[in-house]
């Protein structure tokens, strides 16, 4: 099994990254070499492979309010904010 | 509105319900709604770089309860899964959510008679007593509010990170009548749990719908269009009208029904094209490394099965087995489970129970009262039916003794001395106005003598106007027959 | 002798003995950093004024007090930047604190400052970072290692006590070993993750890079425990490592994993390495030969799983809510797309595509949940082999420090000097390295020992007795 060619574009793409065209050509060889030294896993012979058994008691969070980030702090990083609200440009749907 | 007899529609509900926590799925923020902007928000709620989601266990146990109250297979270990995909409302551009070891899988959810639509709960659609199957419910995160200006949107994260249980039905339903009932029995089920309001006007039960349709005898589905933006069941069950009706007309014409989302306009009455998407989103779902799967075998299941309550269908049959009520009524007090225990308390020791029921959902539901702080006591109720049923008070006088219950309440024995009410049930004293009826109408009698039964009546009422109608009926009926007679 | 090349063990009696106070040792260290830190570039931030106040203020009685410790730029410190590296944390000021630096807070430490790293983590080299290139203490033309190469060049370049890193594939320990400083890797779950910047969340684990194991040790009982904000820290109790220093090694089974030791190895290293196993035989341990069959398989197990996790880790960058933004974006996708393209360096966006790639629909299968079974199979390859030994003894890095820029235009090559650090980080043990020798040319030679998971204590009393019957944490760097 060789190593398929990636449509670099396209998973760039769900990655929301824009690429140069000397990123793309770049990247796709690196990442052809990279996946080529992945073939080798698909001959390991996995059978059954043993599941790790989760604690008995999962450390969960008990329902009682903690405090939050007070508002200044919360939007004291945000880019744009307006009215307590964080501000993006136009949605398209 | 039903479906040509060519066509059947096939169609699937998606809802998502808001869990009534005190925080919010991985966090411990405030879980609540309408306070100001950013106010309830935290860095993992945040999305901050180096924050890591824990999970709330009453979430978990709520879902749980869910699954329990509708008859699901629940998972003895539970997963949570990273669904990837980039949007402004997502604080880490991926959603924590359940995709390969939900919570919950299968169950049912049976369709209430009388929570379809008013207008068709006499028809066979109604009464079939279908259930439709489940699929799954699982357990995720809420995303934040968005609010949309002309060029720019703003972003509220307090809902980011809330705990919203999703729940998937088979694609068992058939009419948009059916639709209605599944949303509005299902909320009966969440409201009995206490799991959630799920009101779907206030965005605490929001709702996607697939649907298709098929020549009645195919077994393959048709093309499947999903529905967006219902904010109402009336609204579902307009969409889906609407939808059906446009795609037997497209597949009659023979035109290919588009695999899309549409977008239901309420005001304009339509579905619409949104925005099409080139692609089927790639979600890339793999297992949160952050979040150990949980073990519900330790306790949490345990803890659910303690929560169960009186599930509606079985606290209905309960209702109509020892109180005597309707099926209509069992319905209408199943709704409104606080009213139910007033009433239970009310009829507890009536020996008319079915006179309690009447009184409660016409008279008094009708005064829009709050059962919990209303003054006028459960007790009051069984206590007027009695003091009918011993014949202290006739029917006609109970009526005036409810409505001054309704006024000012007290208890009706105090009310019945207050209004000097009291039935007279002497019979010397009823002999007196009979006597006095008798010499008073002559040819009321002699019509009676003559055969005409009904002239009686004539004495009868003449007895209940000089007594002020409180001479008891019955014992006049009989008083006035003997003298009559001899 | 300046304070700056003291120990913290050393310092804390001398602080309690009311010999010096926490001012002398910043000033000492202040010194060093004025004469060296231009060279080596460790740190990205210094917090000069605020360490200064805080040395005023220290509570002298706690574990650290008055002791100051530098930060990797990853972890997050209430007010101060978090860069991890990148242009697209331009700005970013840390609304809270790490548990982990909560925790140093809550022993008496001081924050000195933040060190240098490879972008998000993601290197082996430290020439990955958008804030310049760090140098190695012993010889300035060549890497310090990554990703923590600035904690490991600050700590062994004498312009920090110790600091505190993060380590996905080996980046605590081999900058540790190519600086010649001690660096430890807890099992995974030891130390809480809350506030360190995610890169693959499965692996990464904070650690300490110290002079000496008995400061590492002294590190970890600060930090290790259970966290509730962290749903991946273990549940037993609080521990206390290293009570007991009386460095004898009898009777320690120790492992040789023979995948570990390849022909055409750098013969320096297996010399040193050798050495250091010959040292144990000597000592009263028992060498025991060892197989880990699955080893040849780690990396691409590693660059699967970490970059698939990271991809997902990443996409909070966005430009949305902190951190830079793109100007004059068209609409939101605009917004992602310049954000991310203008704010992440090459080998960010490198292993975001890749980790994109392997979860994506057809592939994820072949890739993503492979990887996952095989990495079951690395992790009972330890499980069987602690069965047969207490202790695993491995070389950190394949070869001592490369010059920078030999590396940087071929990442297979880079990913591939991770081979033995990578596994322990794919099974969840723990590992540290310390020095264990120096090439002809006097770059340092790192030792890997590596317990069994939450066998620290064990892995701590050999590092200990090795590390005190030799000279090597003693060499100083050129100046």
């Amino acid at each position: 099994m060789s190593a398929p060619q990636i449509n670099i574009s396209d998973v760039a793409s769900l990655a929301r990254l824009t690429l140069t065209p000397e990123e793309t050509a770049k990247f796709s060889a690196q990442l052809t070499q990279i996946l080529g030294h992945m073939e080798t896993l698909s001959q390991i012979a996995t059978g059954a492979v043993p599941e790790v058994t989760p604690p008995a008691q999962p450390a969960l969070r008990q329902d009682i309010p903690t405090p939050s980030l007070s508002i200044e702090a919360a939007l004291s990083n945000a880019p744009a904010q307006a009215n307590d609200l964080i501000l993006v440009p136009r949605i398209l749907e | 509105m039903s479906t040509p007899a060519k066509w059947e529609a096939v169609i699937g509900l998606e809802v998502h319900v808001q869990l009534l926590t005190q925080t919010k799925m991985f966090c411990g923020c405030t879980n609540h709604y309408g306070d100001a902007p950013t106010s309830h928000v935290c860095p993992v709620c945040l999305g901050l770089p180096g924050s890591l989601p824990v999970p709330n266990e009453e979430a978990i146990r709520l879902t749980l309860l869910t699954g329990l109250m509708l008859g699901c297979t629940l998972a003895p270990v539970a997963r949570f899964d990273r669904k990837n995909y980039f949007y402004p409302d997502m604080p880490k551009n991926y959603q924590i959510s359940q995709y390969d070891d939900p919570l919950c899988a299968g169950g049912q959810v049976p369709l209430d008679p009388f929570l379809f639509p008013k207008e068709i709960q006499d028809t066979a659609e109604a009464k079939a007593g279908r259930a439709i199957r489940l699929t799954r419910i699982h357990l995720e995160e809420d995303v934040a509010k968005s609010f949309h200006f002309e060029d720019r949107s703003g972003i509220d994260f307090n809902r980011a990170g809330t705990p919203l249980m999703e729940i998937v039905s088979e694609a068992d339903l058939r009419t948009p009548g059916e639709a209605f009932s599944f949303l509005g029995s299902l909320r009966q089920v969440l409201l009995a749990g206490h799991v959630s309001h799920a009101d779907m006007e206030k965005g605490q039960m929001r709702c996607d719908v697939n649907v298709s349709v098929r020549p009645i005898s195919q077994k393959e589905f048709g093309t499947k269009v999903e529905l967006k933006n219902l904010n109402s069941t009336s609204g579902v069950r307009r969409a889906l009208t609407y939808e059906i009706a446009r795609q037997i007309a497209a597949c009659e014409k023979g035109e290919a029904i588009a695999h899309e989302t549409r977008r239901w306009d309420d005001e304009a009455g339509a579905t619409f094209t949104m925005r099409t998407k080139e692609k089927a989103h790639d979600y890339r779902y793999f297992p949160d490394p952050d979040l150990l799967p949980v073990r519900t075998d330790q306790g949490l299941l345990e803890a659910a099965r303690a929560r169960l309550p009186e599930l509606p269908t079985v606290l209905q049959a309960r209702l109509i087995q020892a109180f005597g009520v309707t099926a209509y009524q069992a319905s209408v007090l199943g709704a409104d489970r606080v009213l139910c225990a007033y009433f239970e308390k009310a009829a507890a020791q009536a020996k008319s129970k079915a006179t309690v029921a009447n009184w409660i959902l016409n008279d008094f539901l009708s005064t829009q009262p709050d059962p919990a702080t209303t003054p006028i006591l459960p007790e009051f109720f069984g206590e007027l039916a009695d003091l009918v049923a011993d014949g202290t008070i006739n029917s006609a006088q109970a009526k005036k003794v409810f409505a001054e219950l309704m006024a000012n309440p007290a208890s009706p024995r105090e009310i019945v001395k207050r209004l000097g009410l009291a039935q007279i049930s002497d019979a010397s004293a009823l002999g007196a106005y009979c006597d006095e009826a008798i010499a008073a109408n002559p040819r009321s009698v002699e019509d009676y003598r003559a055969g005409k039964t009904n002239a009686i009546n004539a004495l009868k009422g003449f007895v209940m106007k000089k007594s002020q109608g409180k001479a008891n009926p019955l014992q006049v009926d009989e008083i006035l027959k003997a003298k009559l007679s001899a | 002798m300046s304070l700056a090349y003291e120990t913290i063990a050393t310092l804390r009696r001398r602080i309690l003995s009311k010999e010096i106070h926490p001012r002398d040792i910043l000033k000492d260290l202040f010194t060093q950093i004025d004469a060296r830190e231009k060279t080596l570039h460790a740190y990205t931030y210094l917090n000069r004024e605020s360490a200064l106040a805080d040395a005023e203020k220290a509570d002298l009685s706690l574990p650290l007090g008055g002791i100051p410790i530098a930060l990797k730029d990853n972890l997050n410190a209430l007010g101060d930047p978090c860069t991890c590296a990148s242009k697209i944390l331009e700005g970013y000021k840390a609304p809270y604190d790490a548990t982990a630096v909560s925790l140093l807070r809550q022993a008496g430490s001081i924050l000195l400052g933040r060190t240098n790293m490879d972008e998000f983590a993601m290197g082996s080299s430290t020439e990955n970072s958008a804030l310049g290139l760090t140098r190695n203490p012993w010889d300035s033309t060549r890497i310090p290692g990554g990703s923590s190469g600035g904690s490991a060049a600050a700590v062994a370049g004498r312009i920090a006590l110790a600091a505190l890193g993060s380590d996905t594939g080996g980046s605590i320990r081999q900058p540790a070993a190519l600086c010649g400083c001690v660096g430890l890797k807890p099992t995974y779950g030891r130390i809480s993750r809350y506030g360190l910047v995610a890169f693959a969340s499965s692996l990464d684990q904070i650690g300490p890079l110290t002079r000496t194991v008995e400061d590492s040790a002294l590190l970890l009982s600060v930090l290790a425990g259970h966290d509730p904000r962290d749903n991946t820290t273990d549940l037993r109790p609080p521990e206390k490592f290293l009570t007991q220093k009386n460095g004898s090694v009898q009777g320690l089974r120790v492992g040789l994993p023979k995948e570990y030791f390849l022909p055409g190895m750098d013969s320096e290293t297996e010399s040193a390495i050798r050495s250091a196993a010959d040292w144990f035989k000597k000592n009263g341990a028992t060498l025991v030969d060892v197989s880990l069959p699955h080893t040849p398989t780690a990396i691409a197990v590693y660059y699967i799983l970490a970059t698939a996790e990271a991809s997902a880790n990443l996409a909070r960058f966005d430009g949305v809510r902190y951190g830079r933004r793109a100007t004059d974006a068209r609409d939101v996708l605009d917004l992602y797309h310049r954000t991310r393209s203008e704010g992440f360096g090459a080998e960010v966006k490198r292993r975001i595509i890749l980790g994109t790639f392997v979860l994506s629909q057809g592939y994820a299968d072949a890739y993503y949940r492979q990887a996952q079974k095989v990495r079951a199979l690395l992790r009972q390859d330890f499980e069987k082999a602690f069965t047969q030994c207490d202790l695993l003894l491995t070389p950190t890095s394949p070869e001592p420090a490369f010059p920078l820029g030999e590396r940087t235009q071929d990442p297979l090559k880079m990913y591939l000097a991770d081979v033995f650090t990578i596994s322990t980080n794919l099974a969840g043990n723990g590992a540290i390295s310390l020095p264990c020798g120096f090439t002809k040319s006097n770059l340092p030679i790192g030792l890997q020992l590596i317990g069994p998971r939450f066998g620290e204590e064990t892995i701590l009393r050999a590092a200990h007795a090795f590390e005190q019957a030799h000279e090597f944490f003693q060499r100083l760097p050129p100046s």
